[in-house]
Parts: structure tokens; sequence; C-alpha cells
């Protein structure tokens, strides 16, 4: 196939970011860095928290470097050693979940150490983590990628990453899904719906989901029935869709875990995609304090109210 | 005497009001004795940005066929503020429910202030009327009534139990 992905880069990046995560370790200006290194299975890629500038030969990059690690940052993880600057290895679409976590206050800038990648793509989640990045092998995340070269990181490795032009899945199923008649739509969503399990993996995965006490685990009373059947199913994906509107950029870990292949990130890119036509907002490019559904114009749309 | 006619379907009509202006004009609408359908089933809150869209949600669920949700004109919010953001909330909401494939027929929000008593009854029968005219809400209540695993056992003998509860 012509359509593989130059991922060359990757090694260099791998060697630029165990230098510097080595030098800000041994200068103690932090106090751990969160990574990647190698797991178990041939190629794949797993999360590490090094504390120790002589584990910095562990951390890597490549393609199987999939994971979201702003979720280790957030209140909903502890495995993060408290009382100090924290370094973190981002690619372009993990920085704009934690743009949008600075603007909530879960974090403060002057408390982390960015270490930007420019990323030329991952791997799907349906791909072997071995398997060479192409055209084929890639996240539906990164052919939509607007975001390669992560922009306000403390320190980007020189390399410069080789694209493709690929067509958006994500868009075109959005405008497939919008020319059907709503029965046609319903029909789709209960199939998807109907194959969770609950095991909220997408919950667990996601930047956003930091409330302490998830309004969906309540039962006094309960809003969303928890047993995994199809109406607490639908319920739970509306709900998560509607509290990620306006603050999901879209790193699609959701999507990635879930067990069951429900398009999750489908729902949320149309979220996206919404309140940038209404509002004329985008998440994930500046640090802002309050999101679409957080403030409000005197102008705004009304068409739709009596 | 006030005409009634008889119909095959009543529709549920579930209406979120705000205590301050719908509330107080569907008030005026019963003190000023306009008839308007007794579908309508209202719940009063401090205000429509208290109105958190998974109320809609659980209205539908419960067997809702239609719901209302109404307040203070813009601007004229006790909050100040409060109908101003639930005007987004309820903008992202009903794009999303749309996606997700409900018709938004169902679905009406509308402004009444405390001296629209007109305007309540007029939201009621339309609203009435046209979920009236749309049928019961099948979608949630044929998912509430679904199985999700279990429903791949499916033997004539479960099938007749079930049939006879």
């Amino acid at each position: 196939m012509t359509n593989s992905i130059d991922t060359s880069i990757y090694t260099a990046i791998t060697e630029a970011i165990q230098d510097e995560a080595r030098r800000i370790l041994s200068e103690r200006s932090v106090i751990a860095v969160v990574g990647y290194t190698a797991a178990r299975r041939k190629g794949s890629a797993q999360p590490v928290v090094i504390t120790q500038a002589d584990d910095a030969g562990k951390l890597i990059f490549s393609a199987a470097c999939v994971n979201n690690l702003a979720v280790y940052l957030t209140k909903a993880k502890k495995e993060i050693p408290k009382g100090g600057k924290i370094g973190i290895v981002v690619k372009g679409c993990d920085l704009k979940a934690l743009v949008g976590l600075l603007g909530e206050s879960q974090l403060k800038r002057e408390e982390l150490y960015l270490i930007g990648v420019p990323c030329a793509g991952v791997l799907a989640s349906t791909a072997q983590p071995a398997r060479e990045l192409t055209g084929d092998t890639i996240a539906p995340k990164c052919r939509e990628c607007d975001n390669h070269l992560p922009q306000g990181c403390d320190f980007v490795p020189d390399q410069r990453p080789v694209t493709l032009e690929l067509a958006g899945k994500y868009s075109a199923e959005i405008a497939r899904l919008e020319a059907m008649t709503p029965a046609e739509r319903w029909a789709y969503w209960k199939e998807q719906f109907k194959k969770c399990i609950k095991c909220y993996a997408c919950r667990q995965v996601c930047p956003f989901c930091f409330c302490e006490q998830c309004l969906c685990d309540r039962n006094k009373p309960q809003m969303v029935e928890t047993t995994p059947r199809p109406a607490g199913n639908t319920a739970w994906h509306i709900v998560r869709a509607m509290h990620l509107a306006g603050r999901c950029a879209g790193c699609a870990e959701c999507e990635r875990v879930c067990p069951m292949d429900i398009p999750l990130n489908l729902l949320n890119r149309k979220m996206a995609k919404e309140l940038k036509e209404l509002y004329d907002y985008e998440a994930g490019f500046e640090v802002r304090e309050k999101g679409p559904l957080a403030m409000y114009d005197e102008k705004d749309d009304q068409s739709f109210i009596k | 005497m006030h005409h009634t006619e008889k119909h095959n379907f009543e529709p549920k009509i579930i209406a979120f009001v705000c205590t301050w202006c719908t509330y107080a004009g569907a008030d005026l609408a019963g003190t000023s004795r306009m008839q308007y359908p007794a579908n309508v089933r209202v719940l009063k809150f401090p205000c429509t940005g208290r109105i958190d869209p998974v109320f809609i949600l659980k209205a539908f669920q419960q067997g809702a066929d239609g719901v209302l949700v109404s307040g203070c004109h813009p601007g004229d919010c006790h909050y100040i503020a409060g109908n101003f953001h639930a005007r987004r909330r309820f903008a992202a909401f009903r794009k999303l429910l749309e996606f997700v494939g409900v018709d938004l027929g169902r679905l009406q929000f509308s402004w009444v202030s405390a001296a629209e008593g007109g305007k309540w009854v007029e939201m009621v029968t339309d609203l009435t009327e046209r979920v009236r005219g749309m049928g019961p809400m099948q979608e949630f209540r044929e998912l509430a009534l679904e199985e999700q695993w279990s429903g791949a056992i499916d033997t004539p003998e479960l099938r007749e139990a079930y049939n006879s509860i």
C-alpha cells in the first residue's frame, strides 16, 4: 500500500523525550514525568509515571502511544505524586484536553511541564500495536487532526511530522446520520446503545469526567438507570454527550476504550459541530474560564422558543 | 358548559415551568377561568436555569408523550440570567435529541410571563393537539420494555409466562 505514514521521526522523538525527562528530573524541576513506556506485548505501549532520572530511558513514543495521559492529572486519578511540578508527554489531542482542564481550574499551568510530541498519528484501537501506521490502521481521530504540532508547550522535539491528507470519517458519518429521518436515526442509535454493558470505561478514561460523584451513580433521586438495559444505556449516553458538550475536544479515548465499539466520539463531534455553529466556540485551543454552556449572550438564537 | 370532545388518545404532557413567570401565568389562566387541556402536568421549578436536560429525558422515559419547558422572557429572569443559560443549554440539548432520533415536535420551549395566561393556554393547547396527532411516544416506552442479554433467551415457555403477566 502506498498510504503508509512516515513514523521514522518517532525514534528521534523518543530520544528527545528521554533526554528532556532526564534533564528535568535530575534538576528536580519536576517531581514526576507522566509518559509512555513499552508494554509487554510486542510493539505496544502503556502509560508510566517516572520519578527518577535514571528511569528516563524507559520512556518511548511510537504509533502505539494512544492514551491521553491528561486523565492522570485529574482529580479522579490519584496515581500522581502531589506537591510539585509534573512533567507530562502530550500529543496535540491530549493537549486540547489539558487546555480544557486548565480552563476549568482543574490544573494550574505553572504546576505543569509540558513535553509536546510532534505527532503524525497513532494506531486505531482495532489495529495490532506492532502494525505499521497507514491510512487504514490510523485512528479515526488522527484523520481529522488539526493539531499535529502541539502549541504552547515547554519543550517540543525539533522533528516535524509528515502527514497524509485523509478523508474525515466522523464528518462523513455525521452527515450520513443527519440525512436520515428521526426514526432511522433512532433505530441506528438504539442498535448502538443496546450493545453497551455499562462498564463505564468511557467515563473512567475521559479527562473531563472528573466529578467525584457522577450524576449517573446517584440513586436519590436516580436520574439515569444504572442497569445495562437499553433504556438506561440510552439515557447514559445522552447524558454523557450533554455533559461533554462544549468541553470535549476529541481525544476519542472513550471510543478507543469502548469494548463494545459504540461510536461515542460521533456524539461528541456532533455536539462540537453544533456548538461551533451556534456559538462559534471550539474547545481546546485556548484556556478559557467558561465554556459555551456556562456563558450566554443576550442575542443568542431563540428561534426554537415560542 | 364547556364542550369536551372525546378522543382515542390523551397524551401526557409534562410542563417544566419556572415559578416566577410561567407558573404565575398558568395560575392567571386558572383564576381567569380559561379552558385548556387537562393533559398537562405542571412541575414547578425555581427557574428555567434549574431545569436540567436530564429531567426532560427522564420525563420521556417515564411515559411523557410531550414536554413543555417554559419560563420568563429574556431579561425578566428573577435570578438575572437563569433563562439565558437555560436557552443555550436547551439549544444544545435539542440538537442532541434530534441527532439521537427524537422527533422534536414533542418538545416545546416557550417564554410565558406572569401576565400571559392566554399564551399559556395557547402553548398547552398547541402542544397537546400536536402530540395527539403524532400519537403516543413509542420510542422510549419500547426501550424501557426491552431487555439486553436476556432478550436473546426467547423460548415459547418464557414467552407464555411473560404474556400471562
